[in-house]
């Protein structure tokens, strides 16, 4: 009888353990691991930005003038291939962005969904990101506003887009909202468009949150950093 | 349980400690490599995509 007791107290015991371990690994141990896989994605792009492979690709003057632009490099799945900063969200926010949005890839950064626009292109740029774990990168989601600027570089240009409406709180299943022209974000014609998508609540999945925005601007980085960036 | 396997470890109480604390560790980096990854997309906090891919 005792031993009974005995073993299933210390059952007991593990279990609890095992359940606190879960919690810390999956408060504290997947931002740490999203933080240093982040900071790696922004360095392996710095590093392909400053050996020239982008811009080398894009100052290739055509042989003869006549000759069609090469069409840019496709986005490969899980690879980054720009930087966002949202300076609402904190002067020291930057994050990469990775192409797809599968598990995987939105634990190294935030997710471009496959078949929305390129950047910057005529189209929908929809991106997605944890708003809990792995970093908490869109944890401040809620207090984006119209007019607040979203800067993305892809190493060679610099994009500012303008926030127009959100943020707006919808069910899992309305795909429609990454649709190149969003129904509900209000805008009419076809444009260049950026939508961003995380979870509501916090910490549950019932819903999503959404923000779109229209692209205002874009330079060379050549030219410097954008106006929305500078403080 | 944990006294049967007390008893069963080898050495005196510091090598028994010892062992014990290795094996701790060892449970934990299973835990944290393994275990966890594959649990932790069973929680809701993965979900932020309206596609659900």
């Amino acid at each position: 009888m005792r031993l009974i007791v005995r073993t299933l107290s210390e059952l007991c015991i593990t279990v609890g353990a095992l359940i606190v371990l879960f919690v810390a690994y999956v408060l504290f141990w997947t931002g740490v691991r999203a933080d240093g896989a982040m900071n790696d994605q922004i360095d392996r792009l710095h590093r392909q930005w400053s050996t020239g492979s982008v811009p080398a690709a894009a100052a290739t003057a055509p042989a003869d003038p006549g000759a069609v632009p090469p069409p840019p490099a496709p986005y490969h799945y899980g690879e980054p291939f720009a930087i966002m900063y949202i300076p609402r969200l904190g002067s020291t926010w930057d994050k990469p962005v990775l192409e797809g949005t599968g598990r995987d890839v939105l634990a190294k950064g935030l997710g471009h969904y496959g078949g929305t626009a390129r950047l910057g292109q005529v189209g929908n740029f929809a991106v997605a990101g944890h708003r809990r774990t792995y970093g908490d990168p869109l944890k401040d989601f809620p207090r984006l506003r119209p007019g607040d600027a979203v800067v993305l570089t892809d190493g060679t240009t610099w994009f500012t887009y303008r926030i127009d409406k959100g943020p707006y709180k919808t069910v899992p299943t309305d795909i429609g909202v990454i649709d190149p022209v969003p129904r509900k974000s209000g805008y009419a014609r076809p444009g260049r468009y950026l939508t961003l998508t995380t979870c509501d609540p916090e910490w549950g999945h019932s819903h999503r949150l959404i923000v779109w925005g229209h692209l205002d601007s874009t330079q060379a980085v050549e030219s410097g950093e954008p106006g929305a960036l500078r403080r | 349980m944990y006294g049967w396997f007390w008893r069963h470890l080898p050495g005196n109480v510091w090598v028994k400690l010892l062992v014990s604390v290795v094996l701790v560790l060892a449970v934990v980096y299973v835990l944290f490599q393994y275990v966890f990854p594959w649990a932790e997309p069973l929680l809701p906090f993965n979900d932020v995509t309206v596609d659900n891919q």
